[in-house]
C-alpha cells in the first residue's frame, strides 16, 4: 500500500528548477501547502495540504505549475469543440459550488443559447483562457462565481473577481467595450417550507454555521447570511421541510431515474461530492456508471440512495472527502452515520454489500478511478452471482 | 420522547405479505428518532425491495400524521388516507399508534413497524438515546439529584448501590455508569448527602395501576 502511495500521479507539480522565485502563489494558496525553499526562495508544494483549487496555477507568471484538471490546453480546447456544439457566441464560466440550473442561468444572465463551461471554482480560470475565447470570436463572457464570503476555496472567487476587473480594463483599452466580461455572484441557499416543520431540531442541530433557529414548534427559521447552502439538514430532516437550491429531492429524484435508465446493467450510480472528484470537461461515460456530482458529501440523502436501488441501481458508491478535506466545516462527515444505518437495513434485504463509502480527494487522480473500478467489479460480480 | 427501534424487515414482510394495497403512516409526534415522511417513504422502497425478494409486489401509499397516540387528530387525518382499496395499515408510531388506528378501523389490520423501547432523552453528540424515565408513578427525583434510580439503575434501587458499583459504572453493563454513583456525585456536590439518609420503602408498583387511565 505504501508503495502504490509512493508512485502516486499527484494533481499538481511545480517545476523547482524554472520557478522565478516570485512567491505569487505562496501568497495567493489558501491552505498554506506552497512553502519557499529557504535558499532559492523556490515554490516546493506539499501535496498533503493542497485542495487542487487551482489558484496557484492560475496566477503563476512563470508557468511552472502544472495541474491535470482543467489546464489552459484542455480548457481552450473544450472551448473550441464546445463553440461547435452549442453554436452559440456567449460563454457562461461558472463555479460548481454555486451554479443553479440551465433555467437559473438564463434568469441571470437573460441568455437563452451559451456555451457552458463549469469548474470547480472560477478562481482556476486563467487569464489567457478569456482571451482565448475572444479571439476565437467569443463576443460575450459570463461569469458566475460564488459570493465572497461563500466561496468554497476561500480566496478563488475574490481572485477571480480582481482578475476579471482587471481583464475588462484591459478589453476597453483595446476596443470592446466596457462589458465584455460580465461577472455575477450567487449562492446557494436552503429552502425552508414552514408548514411540514415537526420541531425535531435536527437542522439546529447539525448546522455547521447554526443558521437554522427553531423558533416555537413547528416553527424554523433559517439565517440565511450564515447558510452556507452544505445541504446537511436537508438530508437529516425527517419530514422534508428543508430543500436545497438547485439540490432540490425531487431535482435529484428525477436525475436518479433519468440515469438509472439510462445505464446498462450492471448499473452503479456514484454520488460524488464535488469537492472531492472533479469531472473531466467532456466525459465519455461508461454505459454501466453515472454520477450525480452534490455540493457536499453532505447533501448525500439516504432517500436518494434507497430510490437508486428502488430505480434499479445495482450499485451506489458514495465519494466524499476525507473529515481534514471537507469544504464546508466537516458537513460532509455527518451523514455517514445515517448512510451506515441505511447500509444495515439495506443488509437486510441483501443489499448491504451494494453500498460503499469511500473518502477521497482530487489531489490524487488514480485513487477514485481505482477504487471505481473495484466497486463496479464487485457489483458485476454479485450480479453474475444472482442471475447464474 | 418515547423511543422505538426499526422492527427487521423481514418481520414486517411477514406482517404485510398476505396483503397488496398497504397504507404505510409516519408519526411526527414525540418518537424517536422522528418517525415521520422520510422513514415512511425508506420504508416502502425497502419493502417492495424486499418483497421482490419474495416475489411479492406491493401497493404502498405513503404519508404520515401529526401524532398518532391523539385518536381525534388520528380520525381526521387518516379520513384523507384510507380508502376502500387499503387492505391493512403499517405503522411506523410507537406501540400507541397501532392501537389507535385499530380502534378507528376495526376491519383493518394494522402492524407495527417498530419496537417501543422506553422513555429517554437524546444524547446528540454520542448519537445515542438513553433511557431516563421508567413512568412509575410516584417520581422521587426530588430527592435523588434529579437523576432517576429506577430507569437508571439496572436494578431499579431505592436506597444506594448494590455492590456490583464499580468506579462509578454498573456490573451489568460496564459501558453505562451507576445511577447511586451519579446520584451520590451530585448530591455531593449540592451539599445535600443527608437527602438519603432516610430510608425509602419498597416502591409502590401500583401508584398507576394498570391499566392507567387518568381524568387530567
Amino acid at each position: 500500500m505504501s508503495e502504490q502511495i509512493t508512485e502516486e500521479i499527484v494533481a499538481v507539480k511545480v517545476s523547482e528548477e524554472s520557478c522565478s522565485a516570485c512567491e505569487v502563489c505562496y501568497s495567493i494558496c489558501p491552505y498554506e501547502a506552497i512553502k519557499r525553499d529557504a535558499e532559492t526562495g523556490k515554490a516546493i508544494l506539499e501535496i498533503e495540504k493542497c485542495q487542487v483549487c487551482g489558484l496557484c496555477y492560475s496566477a503563476c507568471p512563470s508557468k511552472v505549475i502544472d495541474t491535470i484538471y482543467y489546464d489552459l490546453d484542455s480548457l481552450t480546447g473544450y472551448l473550441e469543440r464546445a463553440k461547435q456544439k452549442h453554436d452559440s457566441d456567449t460563454l457562461v464560466i461558472m463555479c460548481k459550488g454555486s451554479a443553479p440550473d440551465l433555467a437559473g442561468i438564463e434568469r441571470q444572465f437573460g441568455v437563452k443559447k451559451f456555451i457552458p463551461l463549469s469548474v470547480p471554482c472560477v478562481g482556476r480560470i486563467p487569464v489567457e483562457v478569456f482571451l482565448k475565447a475572444i479571439t476565437m470570436g467569443i463576443k460575450k463572457i459570463n461569469v458566475l462565481a460564488c459570493d465572497e464570503d461563500y466561496c468554497r476555496y476561500q480566496r478563488g472567487s475574490p481572485i477571480e473577481g480582481r482578475r476579471i476587473a482587471a481583464l475588462n480594463i484591459l478589453m476597453e483599452q483595446l476596443g470592446y467595450g466596457t462589458e465584455a466580461i460580465t461577472l455575477k455572484r450567487n449562492s446557494l441557499k436552503v429552502q425552508v417550507k414552514e408548514d411540514l416543520c415537526i420541531a425535531c431540531g435536527n437542522c439546529v442541530y447539525y448546522c455547521p454555521w447554526d443558521a437554522p433557529k427553531l423558533v416555537s414548534p413547528g416553527n424554523v427559521k433559517v439565517d440565511m447570511d450564515a447558510c452556507h447552502g452544505c445541504g446537511l439538514c436537508v438530508s437529516m430532516c425527517p419530514a422534508f421541510a428543508l430543500d436545497l437550491d438547485n439540490w432540490e429531492k425531487d431535482r435529484i429524484s428525477m436525475l436518479i431515474s433519468q440515469l438509472a435508465a439510462e445505464m446498462a446493467p450492471p448499473k452503479v450510480l456514484v454520488f460524488c461530492c464535488q469537492w472531492a472528484v472533479f469531472p473531466s470537461l467532456e466525459d465519455e461515460p461508461n454505459e454501466h456508471t453515472r454520477f450525480i456530482y452534490l455540493p457536499c458529501a453532505a447533501r448525500v440523502d439516504t432517500v436518494h440512495i434507497v430510490e437508486a436501488f428502488h430505480t434499479g441501481v445495482d450499485g451506489v458508491l458514495i465519494a466524499a472527502c476525507a473529515e481534514d478535506d471537507c469544504k464546508l466545516e466537516g458537513a460532509g462527515g455527518k451523514t455517514q452515520r445515517p448512510i451506515a444505518a441505511l447500509q444495515k437495513r439495506l443488509g437486510e434485504i441483501g443489499l448491504g454489500e451494494q453500498l460503499h463509502i469511500l473518502t477521497v480527494a482530487p489531489r490524487y487522480p488514480e485513487a477514485f478511478e481505482r477504487e471505481l473500478l473495484q466497486f463496479s467489479k464487485k457489483i458485476a460480480g454479485i450480479q453474475k452471482g444472482e442471475s447464474a | 420522547m418515547i423511543v422505538t427501534t426499526q422492527k427487521p424487515l423481514d418481520e414486517i414482510l411477514d406482517f404485510i405479505s398476505p396483503y397488496k394495497n398497504i397504507l404505510i403512516v409516519g408519526c411526527d409526534g414525540c418518537t424517536q428518532p422522528p418517525r415521520g415522511i422520510r422513514e415512511a417513504e425508506t420504508l416502502s422502497q425497502l419493502l417492495d425491495l424486499g418483497g421482490k425478494l419474495r416475489n411479492k409486489e406491493f401497493k404502498f401509499k405513503v404519508n404520515t400524521l401529526v401524532k398518532q397516540c391523539d385518536s381525534y387528530l388520528t380520525a381526521v387525518a387518516l379520513k384523507d388516507m384510507i380508502d376502500d382499496d387499503v387492505e391493512a395499515v403499517l405503522s411506523l408510531a410507537c406501540g400507541l399508534g397501532p392501537q389507535t388506528i385499530v380502534i378507528l378501523y376495526p376491519q383493518l389490520p394494522v402492524f407495527p413497524a417498530q419496537n417501543t423501547v422506553f422513555i429517554g432523552a437524546e444524547e446528540r453528540e454520542a448519537g445515542t438515546i438513553e433511557e431516563r424515565c421508567a413512568a412509575c408513578g410516584d417520581c422521587i427525583l426530588g430527592l435523588t439529584g434529579g437523576i432517576c434510580p429506577v430507569s437508571r439503575c439496572a436494578k431499579s434501587l431505592l436506597n444506594g448501590p448494590c455492590g456490583g458499583s464499580q468506579n462509578g459504572k454498573c456490573e451489568i453493563d460496564p459501558e453505562k455508569d451507576c445511577a447511586w454513583a451519579l446520584i451520590i456525585e451530585r448530591l455531593e456536590k449540592l451539599g445535600r448527602l443527608q437527602d438519603l439518609e432516610a430510608i425509602q420503602p419498597p416502591k409502590d408498583h401500583q401508584a398507576v395501576a394498570r391499566p392507567g387511565k387518568i381524568r387530567p
